[in-house]
């Protein structure tokens, strides 16, 4: 196997040197070269003289389509700029925590497993926006609207991008509600949900305990806690936990559909989008078990095509579905069960997998 | 892997020291220059690049109160407004000292300095754009705290894991609700829709009570039998033991039925009660919560205020290169001395084997071979000249690495004395020794501090004078023949050579007498006298540090030389003058009394040939006419024995000029010039300061290298004192005196 070649893109000398150490202490990753600002120019410090991080990446996506992975600060400012490289198409981030002397090799070894991934990766597609979406009105969240759909949605890599383009195209009176899990660290989920605000017609937040799940509304998880969903007498309310890390993650995929499983049943849906690992896989089992529909993104589309391949692999999603698709899925699925009715959503590019037939 | 990641942290802090201190120059460099600018934002975004760097590297090994109080700076400054900027270069100055202090203290492992100060300027940074929405600060505060600990427990069932907040639980001062849950709003209203009064009650847990979650057990218990529990803070299930405990109940019972339910003796000291207004929006709610929740995940600082010690003085001078292209190697600077040695080794070779060519030639002046040897010794000479170069350059740094301090400490000086005074540098890149540049440090600086406190003069003044208010200080380098110059020029009132001389006869450094006697330049010479103050009081600012007389001494030991020249009103200039290099030097050989000595070649500007003849007496110095020139003669041999032929005896002058003034040395004979590797001698090999080290020649002979500096001293101090007047034999050793019988000599045993 011909090694991953990597350039490190940092302003400090010091990490100039730490990082190429730890990437060589992994055999398949070659480190070819490092700069200190972007007009050299994989992993990548955005907060650069020069050609600053955000510049380079806009070029580097503009005219190689390389796999750029981040290594952000830990801030407020970090989480803001790390996002915007996300939505740029920078394919993950790797977040630098204050005591990161203390959990290197959590980090080395992270960093590794997101390089490596990248390698393999058809590469992040940088989506337009869905056209009007920010200039329409916003929904209105209403207590008295109960959502159609109890929508779960696990994703990681790639997931940033690929949610901002999904949730830009739900209009704003989405039927359903959508809790989402997706792998990022603590203090990053909050910008993430607040870009995501911004930017679509659904109410986007990162959820509290407590946070009554409506329609029109997305919930994302915040970093390092798991989400539950929970039915009670005067509605369906979002609950954190601080269990243990499941599969290594928490948030954990596998911890929310397993709540979606118990708690709705057949109203239940849950999606499983682009990721490494296999999150979320098992959940999505107990979804469907319990009678609730399961989405897996399908590969092509994906940026890494782990988690779903796992769910799809077990028979475990009763549907594949493209990430140009998903929006249209999801709308139709909210609306389908309003109408009783199981159509398959129209014009969709999903197809079905056999696995999950019964 | 422990053993080997151990090192690479060893390895990886000592990258960090050192790319820290660029990093501080840099910080205080964009200081400086916000100072001037302060409407830049371009200057605070790099400032915030800069100290955010600062902060990666120090969290990635380890240094946790650096990187915390880096952060809190990053932070501070992305919320600036553009009004404060010229604090904001204070808290800049502020902030490299501290860091700087941290950092030597890290080195060290020694304590770290108190952080207070600079904290709380951040604090103030942070603060400032805040306290125009005034009561804003508080609500925000509270709300925070709130934040934090509604998030631990979800509305029901959640099983809270013992997780420790990082923020300090204090309780708000007021009786402010917690931020209830949007399940828990919802509640309220469903309830209140039913008709039910919500109350929320604050039940003060006894301090006494020695089981606060038993307390909380029974208080709920209490208003289950009345109404209806609709959340409670602590969470019901939480192993939190706070001393307070807020509840959300709906009942249709009155406030004082329900308050005298809670008060349970011993366990429940105090309660109070609070109607919940009808109708709680839910509409909306999301970015209000929101925006709660940024303040919330705003990582809250540290400030380690633990030991109250004065900060050290600031950190060593920056060591490394000014602009860290990517291609640069730091390596240690013994490994390139030692590769330098071998070079000099080398260099000894070559001469070796030129010198055996030399006389192989003689011996067989015919043999064909000749021109073969004499092709490739020249190739390989050539190759050796490069390959010295080369390693010469590798010592070679820009100037630059040291003048970057000193606009910062013309700043603070200036603003110590309270005087206005601009620094102009040129030829920064200039290169240098790097041992050279980090013995000259000291001296520069204590030369520029002098410059700002003792040359310029007050605004006040300077106008008076027709000048304009703002004093200018030149820090000049540049290349010059086989020398670096260094130039400090003032523009300010010139050195008072009366009143230096009056002050040197006071203090007893010369006699009335001798002061009449002294030219201008001798005079000014003086000020490099230790015990010789130029200053009128002695300051906080010049009393620091080196004096003048270390000045020129360390300048000395480098091989160089310091001029000054002053007018009256219009500036005073200190030149220093400094060999390229101090290891290897271009040398001129001569023979003293059968010995060969080395002289270096740049402090010689002539060689003349003289009859003994043309050496006159006067007073009781030796001269020698040179052209139209008187030039004093210092004999480093033995005086010549009178006699009839002796006027005739023809000798050699060395004419070497040290700053003002020049001297010609007498020799016996020159041997050409050659590179000689110094080789430093100590002080039990040689017991006089006139050798500055010796070298070997290619034939394998030890050659002496004289110090030019200390026989132009000793020049100048010796005349009048010398018994028979003339300076002679100063390179004769005891054997040769011995042998001469009693001529006067300076060499000391």
């Amino acid at each position: 196997m011909t090694p991953v070649r990597v350039l490190v893109v940092d302003d400090s000398a010091l990490m100039r040197k730490l990082i190429p150490q730890i990437l060589q202490t992994d055999s398949s990753i070659e480190v070819v070269g490092t700069a200190m600002d972007g007009n050299f120019g994989l992993t990548l410090d955005l907060e650069m003289p020069g050609m600053g991080g955000i510049d380079m990446l806009k070029e580097i996506m503009r005219r190689h389509r390389l796999p750029v992975i981040v290594v952000s600060s830990h801030s407020t400012q970090g989480a803001s700029v790390t996002l915007q490289a996300l939505s740029l198409g920078a394919f993950d981030f790797v977040a630098k925590p204050v005591d990161v002397s203390a959990r290197m090799p959590q980090i080395a070894a992270e960093l590794i497993g997101k390089i490596k991934a990248a390698a393999q990766s058809r590469g992040v597609q940088i989506r337009p926006m869905a056209e009007g979406s920010r200039s329409g009105s916003k929904a209105s969240l209403d207590a008295k609207r109960t959502p159609t759909k109890v929508i779960a949605v696990g994703v990681s890599t790639g997931g940033p991008q690929a949610l901002q383009y999904v949730f830009s195209q739900l209009p704003a009176d989405f039927p359903g509600t959508i809790i989402v899990v997706q792998h990022m660290p603590e203090g990053f989920t909050e910008m993430f949900a607040r870009r995501l605000d911004e930017i679509c017609a659904i109410c986007v937040k990162e959820a509290q305990s407590g946070d009554v799940l409506l329609a029109g509304r997305a919930l994302i998880c915040p970093g390092s806690r798991h989400i539950k969903v929970k039915r009670l007498p005067l509605g369906d309310v979002a609950v954190l936990s601080d269990e243990p890390r499941i599969n290594g993650h928490r948030p954990s995929a596998d911890v929310l559909f397993k709540s979606l499983a118990d708690e709705f049943g057949p109203k239940g849906l849950a999606v499983l989008m682009t990721g490494m690992g296999d999150d979320g896989a098992q959940g999505l089992g107990l979804v469907k078990a319990a009678g609730g529909m399961t989405i897996a993104q399908n590969e092509e589309s994906c940026v890494v095509y782990g988690m779903p391949k796992a769910a799809i692999d077990r028979g475990f999603a009763i549907r594949v579905v493209a990430l140009d698709a998903m929006a249209n899925t999801l709308q139709a699925q909210s609306m389908s069960d309003r109408r009783r009715g199981f159509t398959a959503g129209s014009g969709e590019s999903g197809k079905t997998a056999g696995a999950g037939q019964d | 892997m422990t053993h080997s990641s151990d090192e690479r942290g060893a390895e990886m802090r000592e990258l960090f020291f050192e790319t820290s201190q660029e990093l501080l120059q840099s910080l205080n460099d964009e200081a400086l220059k916000l100072e001037k600018h302060p409407a830049d934002v371009e200057l605070v975004r790099s400032i915030r690049r800069i100290v955010h760097t600062l902060k990666g590297d120090a969290a990635a090994c380890g240094f946790h109160e650096l990187s915390n109080l880096a952060h809190a700076l990053e932070d501070a400054l992305a919320s600036e407004s553009p009004s404060s900027h010229d604090r904001l270069a204070e808290v800049a100055f502020a902030a490299a000292d501290t860091f700087g202090a941290m950092l030597a203290a890290y080195q060290r492992g020694g304590k770290l300095p108190s952080t207070a100060p600079l904290a709380k300027m951040i604090r103030e940074l942070s603060q400032q754009p805040k306290t125009a929405k005034g009561s804003r600060t508080k609500l925000s505060k509270t709300k925070l705290s709130n934040a934090k600990r509604s998030r631990k427990a979800g509305p029901a069932g959640a099983v809270p894991a013992a997780r420790t907040e990082p923020t300090a639980r204090t309780e708000p001062a007021g009786r402010t609700a917690p931020a209830w849950t949007e399940y828990e709003k919802l509640a309220i209203q469903n309830a209140q829709s039913r008709g039910r009064n919500v109350f929320h009650i604050t039940a003060g847990i006894d301090p006494l009570c020695l089981m606060p979650i038993a307390a909380r057990q029974l208080v709920l218990n209490a208003l289950k039998a009345s109404g209806e529990v609709l959340g409670t803070r602590p969470e019901e299930s939480s192993p939190e033991s706070a001393k307070r405990l807020d509840l959300l109940v709906a009942s249709t019972k009155s406030a004082e039925q329900l308050s005298a339910r809670c008060r349970i003796p011993s366990v429940i000291s105090q309660v109070s009660m609070e109607l919940v207004a009808g109708a709680v929006p839910t509409r909306k709610i999301s970015a209000a919560e929101t925006v709660e929740r940024k303040a919330a995940s705003a990582p809250l600082p540290f400030f380690d205020a633990a030991s109250p010690e004065t900060a050290e003085e600031h950190a060593r001078g920056d060591k490394t290169n000014h602009a860290p292209a990517e291609n640069i190697l730091r390596v240690d600077a013994q490994r390139i001395d030692s590769v330098l040695d071998l070079v000099g080794e080398l260099i000894i070779g070559k001469s070796m084997l030129q010198q055996a060519f030399t006389e192989f030639a003689r011996h067989v002046p015919k043999e064909a071979l000749r021109g073969r040897f004499s092709d490739a010794m020249a190739f390989q000479s050539r190759v050796l000249n490069d390959l010295q170069r080369s390693v010469m350059k590798i010592r070679m740094v820009p100037v630059e690495q040291l003048f970057r301090r000193f606009p910062r400490l013309v700043r603070d000086v200036a603003k110590q004395c309270g005087k206005d005074v601009e620094l102009v540098m040129r030829g920064q890149d200039t290169d240098l020794d790097k041992s050279l540049l980090d013995a000259i440090a000291e001296p520069l600086t204590h030369l520029v501090r002098n410059a700002v406190s003792h040359g310029i003069e007050s605004s006040e003044e300077r106008v008076r004078c027709g000048k304009p208010a703002r004093g200018t200080i030149h820090l000049t380098s540049y290349h010059h023949g086989n020398q670096v110059i260094v130039e400090i020029r003032d523009d300010g009132r010139g050195i008072d050579s009366q009143k230096i001389k009056a002050k040197a006869v006071e203090t007893a450094i010369i006699t009335e007498e001798e002061a009449g006697r002294l030219g201008e330049s001798a005079i000014l010479e003086l000020v490099f006298k230790p015990g010789l103050s130029t200053a009128d009081e002695i300051t906080e600012v010049s009393g620091r540090g080196v004096g003048m007389d270390v000045v020129q001494n360390v300048i000395h030991r480098l091989k160089g030389s310091v001029e000054i020249e002053t007018r009256a009103g219009q500036g005073t200039t200190f030149r220093l003058k400094l060999p390229l290099t101090l290891a290897i030097i271009r040398a001129l050989l001569f023979n003293v009394e059968q010995r060969r000595y080395a002289i270096p070649l740049n402090a010689v500007a002539e060689i003349a040939r003289a009859k003994e003849s043309d050496v006159h007496q006067i007073h009781n110095y030796e001269v020698l006419q040179l052209r139209d020139r008187v030039l004093p003669v210092v004999r480093l041999g033995r005086p010549p024995e009178l006699g009839i032929e002796s006027g005739a005896r023809k000798i050699f002058v060395l004419v070497i000029s040290m700053g003002e003034r020049t001297l010609g040395l007498v020799v016996d004979s020159l041997h050409g010039e050659e590179e000689l590797v110094i080789k430093a001698l100590d002080d039990q090999s040689v017991a006089t300061d006139l050798i500055s080290g010796a070298s070997i020649l290619g034939d394998g002979r030890v050659v002496l290298i004289v110090n030019v500096p200390a026989i132009v001293d000793r020049h100048s101090q010796a005349r009048p004192q010398q018994e028979e007047g003339i300076v002679s034999g100063l390179l004769l050793s005891r054997a040769d005196r011995k042998n001469a019988d009693a001529s006067p000599s300076e060499v000391r045993p």
